[in-house]
């Protein structure tokens, strides 16, 4: 670093040589207000918002471009400054229609809170304004709504550096510039409705998510991806107990600013259809409502002594859940494995997404999870025949299997089944016992991504009652099977196996953070 | 005077290489190109005291000397042919006319730099001029004078005509290089600067045509003999396009501080129709215009039209006499600005619309009362807070038009319609 030494409205800030003004406030503490700055896009400086009085230059300067020099002295609060930051709002509310009431962007745009700020005048335009399009389909996910841009040019930005992909350009000049798909392009890339999270303004709206909730009625937890073992931080924002959205949440050595559209909507998949909420226990009838108590004892018993039994783990199951069903499938001598699926990318998923779809493939395993076999192969082993019990938890082989015929086959030959999910999926069906479990939102815990950074997720919304945290199925089983537990909650859980893990040695639910902790030893090896 | 840019205009056949070669054309790039420095070619111009003829009228050399030597990246001269600044039409007449002079003149300013790769960008309705450049190339070529080894001397250079899409701002510098990079005609933000972050992020200087042109001269008669023609701080010639209520207009050469009164009555023979004078805009539509009066003792140089509250700018010299609609003026103007915002930064795509609609408002007898301070303080408020001068060059007139002509203005919004013409 290369110290740096300027004030800020009069109170002196060390930076580092190289950085923008704008950076340098906000490090400090000083926001300047801005539209078409990004921190992980290009300097377009088009927006004039930032602009800042820097003593000995004569015209006021964009904090977004200007980097800092020694000894530099700047204004942020001046007359100055507030007088051409009154105008710059004025500008932009020219030709804006000021529909606050119906936009989607109301309570997070740029433009709402700024005016609040620094202009609350009367409009003084009375010449009529110019109409641009409304509702422009841009592309599965994004909707574009022309009078509302302000021609910050962050999506076109984001299309031409981030994904590379160039759909969007702007078209027209003067205040007949708009921004439009590049002639036939549709926005679809993998990333597309990132371009909804930066635009600053009403202009680009999320297909899924508008006219649905008020956004100032979210709840937002931080948490991470369960899309893929990528582990982008996001906000899981939720409205009266259900997911309503997923926004990206900046965590530089994860996924910056971004996550990609499988991820962004993946809560979807796992919130749609009907809950389970009692245990289910098969009989002569099928498949017939039980206790909890009746269900975990059968699962126990109903496996018959020294049977063997093939136990799979989801990858959306977190480290504590795994160590908790490790300990749990130890006691039965069974044979466990992750599932896992992987996938080819395109240059543009390289981004963000992981070719391995499970979340927490990597820290399952850290936990002893299928450490001595995959998915794969336990599946042609329960095909073959060399099982007589399973126990497969938040997974649906025949939905999953690109055989589903074969699948089903193989689970049929099983004597004795237990299936923990949260539906009654296909493989459900075939089970003796079903467990009602909770889904990614439901539930604190950590995932560890496919580069051994264990962040932690936290629950966003309540378990529909009946159910129970897959944290509390186990440990309730571990106690029928004779293990003595000293914890509860899955922060306990955490402790527990920071001192049996190694690579986890030290860790601490306080110490992981919202931002995720890097494992020191990089945890077990990927197989 | 002698005439420096238009020595050869005129002449029979004055844009072929032979008849720009009988009259010494080209002496002077096989000069530089086999017996000068780049530092030593830098100094010289420097030491003539040419400033750039595009508006802005920075020192040449100067600006050459800001590109690093130890930059390896290729370095560029672009040769800014994109004139279309209301009022200015000198350098198309180069163009058309001698379009050698500019050829000779960029390669020159190549050769400064140690530019190995040049252009001309040249305004796409210029199909003409952009012919004539062309032609003027490929003699060039043919002649040896451009290419590999040229003249034996070893050094290698080429020269590209390339035609814009016709924009106005890709007149303003490094929205010309964005137009000339396959882009959007934007503007760019500085820093950088183009000298060191232009053309394809590589090392560049962008020059006038006329800046250009006058090279050969300087460098065959030496910037001595230049520097002693104008003034203290404006050196040598200058090319004025002079149009309006003008006897006769059209393009003159003059030497920089010569009294404006004389040239526009001497030399341009007055007012047309012996009418009476309105107001001159002395540097191109974007300046500020300038009351009769306050021509008095103006002379044509950069200092001297700066004191008296305009620019120099181009030389675009437009002519108003006392039929003129001083609010028709200002719309003409401001219809053409807001037509060529280029729409990228907020202050000039919203802010110069909205002064053209209320200047329109009041042409059509619409106005109102504030409608003048609102332009003012818009104008205000557009002027410094752009990306590029193309801002203050829209918001200029308007503001110019109103404070020296309000009362005007005042009875147009007072008649609902204009008390000069009706």
């Amino acid at each position: 670093m290369d110290p740096v030494k300027i004030t800020i409205n009069g109170t002196e800030v060390v930076t580092e040589k190289g950085k923008t003004v704008i950076a340098a406030a906000a490090e400090a503490g000083v926001a300047i207000p801005h539209y078409c700055y990004h921190p992980k896009l290009s300097i377009a400086g088009n927006c004039r918002m930032c602009m800042v009085e820097i003593e000995k230059m004569p015209k006021l300067q964009i904090a977004c471009n200007t980097q800092v020099a020694e000894g530099m002295a700047v204004l942020t609060q001046s007359p100055k400054v507030l007088a051409v930051r009154k105008a710059v709002m004025e500008f932009l509310l020219i030709n804006h229609p000021v529909d606050c009431p119906i936009c989607d962007q109301a309570g997070e745009c740029m433009l709402q809170n700024y005016y609040m700020e620094h202009n609350l005048q009367e409009s003084r335009q009375d010449v009529g304004k110019i109409h641009d399009r409304k509702k422009t389909i841009f592309g599965p996910n994004v909707i574009f709504d022309g009078e509302r841009c302000i021609k910050c040019t962050r999506c076109v930005r984001f299309c031409q550096e981030i994904t590379k992909t160039n759909e969007l350009a702007v078209i027209n000049r003067g205040d007949h510039a708009t921004i439009s798909l590049f002639d036939d392009a549709v926005l679809d890339n993998p990333l597309s409705a990132n371009v909804v999270d930066i635009c600053p303004v009403g202009a680009l709206t999320d297909r899924d998510f508008r006219f649905k909730v008020r956004v100032w009625y979210l709840q937002k937890t931080p948490s991470v991806c369960p899309g893929c073992s990528t582990g982008c931080n996001i906000s899981v924002e939720t409205y009266q107990n259900e997911i309503a959205r997923f926004k990206p949440r900046i965590n530089d050595a994860v996924n910056q600013h971004w996550i990609c559209d499988e991820g962004r909507y993946c809560f979807q998949g796992l919130t749609e259809g009907e809950r389970l909420t009692t245990p289910l226990i098969r009989g002569e009838g099928g498949l017939m409502p039980a206790t909890w108590d009746e269900a975990l004892r059968a699962v126990l018993t109903g496996r018959g002594s020294n049977r063997a039994t093939a136990a799979i783990l989801s990858g959306r199951s977190t480290n504590e859940e795994a160590f908790l069903f490790a300990k749990l499938m130890d006691k039965v001598n069974a044979v466990t494995a992750v599932f896992y699926e992987e996938r080819a990318l395109t240059e543009t998923q390289k981004i963000l997404m992981s070719p391995d779809r499970s979340p927490n493939w990597r820290g399952a395993r850290d936990m002893g999870v299928g450490a001595n076999g995959g998915y794969e192969m336990l599946m042609k082993r329960i095909a073959a025949g060399e099982f007589t019990n399973a126990f497969i938890v938040g997974e649906d082989p025949i939905y999953t299997s690109a055989d589903a015929a074969a699948a089903r086959a193989a689970l049929e030959k099983l004597s004795f089944l237990v299936v923990q999910d949260t539906r009654l999926t296909e493989t459900a069906k075939l089970a003796h016992v079903v467990l009602p479990a909770t889904h990614f939102g439901e539930k604190d815990g950590t995932y560890t991504n496919r580069n051994g950074r264990v962040q932690r997720l936290n629950a966003a919304v309540l378990p529909p009652e009946g159910a129970l945290q897959d944290c509390e199925i186990f440990s309730r089983l571990l106690e029928l099977a004779g293990e003595k537990l000293s914890y509860a909650t899955p922060a306990q859980v955490f402790a527990a196996l920071a001192k049996e893990v190694a690579a986890y040695g030290g860790l601490s639910y306080a110490a992981i953070g919202d931002q995720g902790v890097d494992l020191k030893s990089g945890g077990a090896a990927a197989s | 005077m002698e005439k420096v840019l238009l020595r050869n205009i005129g002449v029979p056949d004055s844009h072929l290489l032979a008849t720009y070669q009988s009259r010494g054309g080209y002496a002077s790039w096989q000069k530089v190109v086999s017996s000068m420095k780049p530092e030593q070619l830098i100094e010289e111009v420097k030491a003539s005291g040419l400033r750039g003829r595009g508006g802005a009228g920075f020192p040449t050399g100067m600006k050459w000397s800001f590109v690093p030597k130890d930059n390896p990246k290729p370095k560029y001269v672009v040769c800014n042919a994109d004139e279309s600044e209301p009022g200015t039409f000198k350098d198309r007449l180069l163009i058309e006319q001698d379009p050698h002079a500019i050829v000779e003149g960029t390669l020159i300013a190549a050769f400064a730099i140690q530019s190995h790769t040049s252009f001309i960008y040249i305004r796409g309705e210029m199909a003409f001029g952009a012919k004539r450049l062309e032609q003027a190339v490929q003699e060039a070529y043919g002649a040896g004078l451009m290419g590999k080894n040229v003249l034996g001397t070893g050094y290698d250079i080429d020269l590209i005509v390339h035609r814009g899409a016709g924009a106005y701002i890709c007149g303003e510098e490094t929205g010309l290089l964005s137009s000339l990079e396959g882009g959007r005609g934007w503007p760019k933000v500085k820093p950088p600067f183009p000298a060191t972050h232009g053309l394809f992020g590589c090392p560049t200087v962008v020059n006038n045509v006329e800046t250009l042109a006058t090279l050969p001269w300087i460098l065959e008669r030496g910037a001595a003999a230049y520097s002693a023609m104008g003034t203290e701080k404006s050196k040598g010639t200058k090319l004025f396009s002079v149009s309006g209520h003008v006897a006769k207009p059209g393009v003159y050469e003059v030497e920089m501080g010569y009294p404006f009164k004389k040239f526009l009555e001497e030399d341009c023979g007055g007012v047309a129709n012996g009418k009476k004078l309105k107001g001159v805009i002395p540097g191109g539509g974007s300046m500020p215009v300038l009351k009769p009066e306050e021509l008095e003792k103006v002379n044509l140089d950069y200092e001297s039209v700066q004191a008296a509250g305009s620019l120099l700018g181009s030389g675009g010299v437009i002519v108003m006499d006392e039929t003129t609609c001083m609010v028709r003026a200002a719309l003409n103007l401001g219809r053409f600005f807001a037509h060529e915002s280029c729409g990228q930064c907020s202050p000039c795509r919203e802010g110069v619309h909205w002064m053209e609609k209320i200047l329109h408002r009041i042409e059509h007898g619409q106005g109102q009362k504030g409608d003048l301070d609102l332009i003012l303080n818009v104008a205000g408020n557009i002027a410094g807070n752009t990306i590029c001068p193309f801002g203050d060059a829209a918001a200029w007139p308007p503001g110019a038009f109103i404070r020296k002509f309000r009362d005007e203005f005042e009875a147009h919004i007072a008649a609902g319609k204009c008390t000069v013409t009706h």
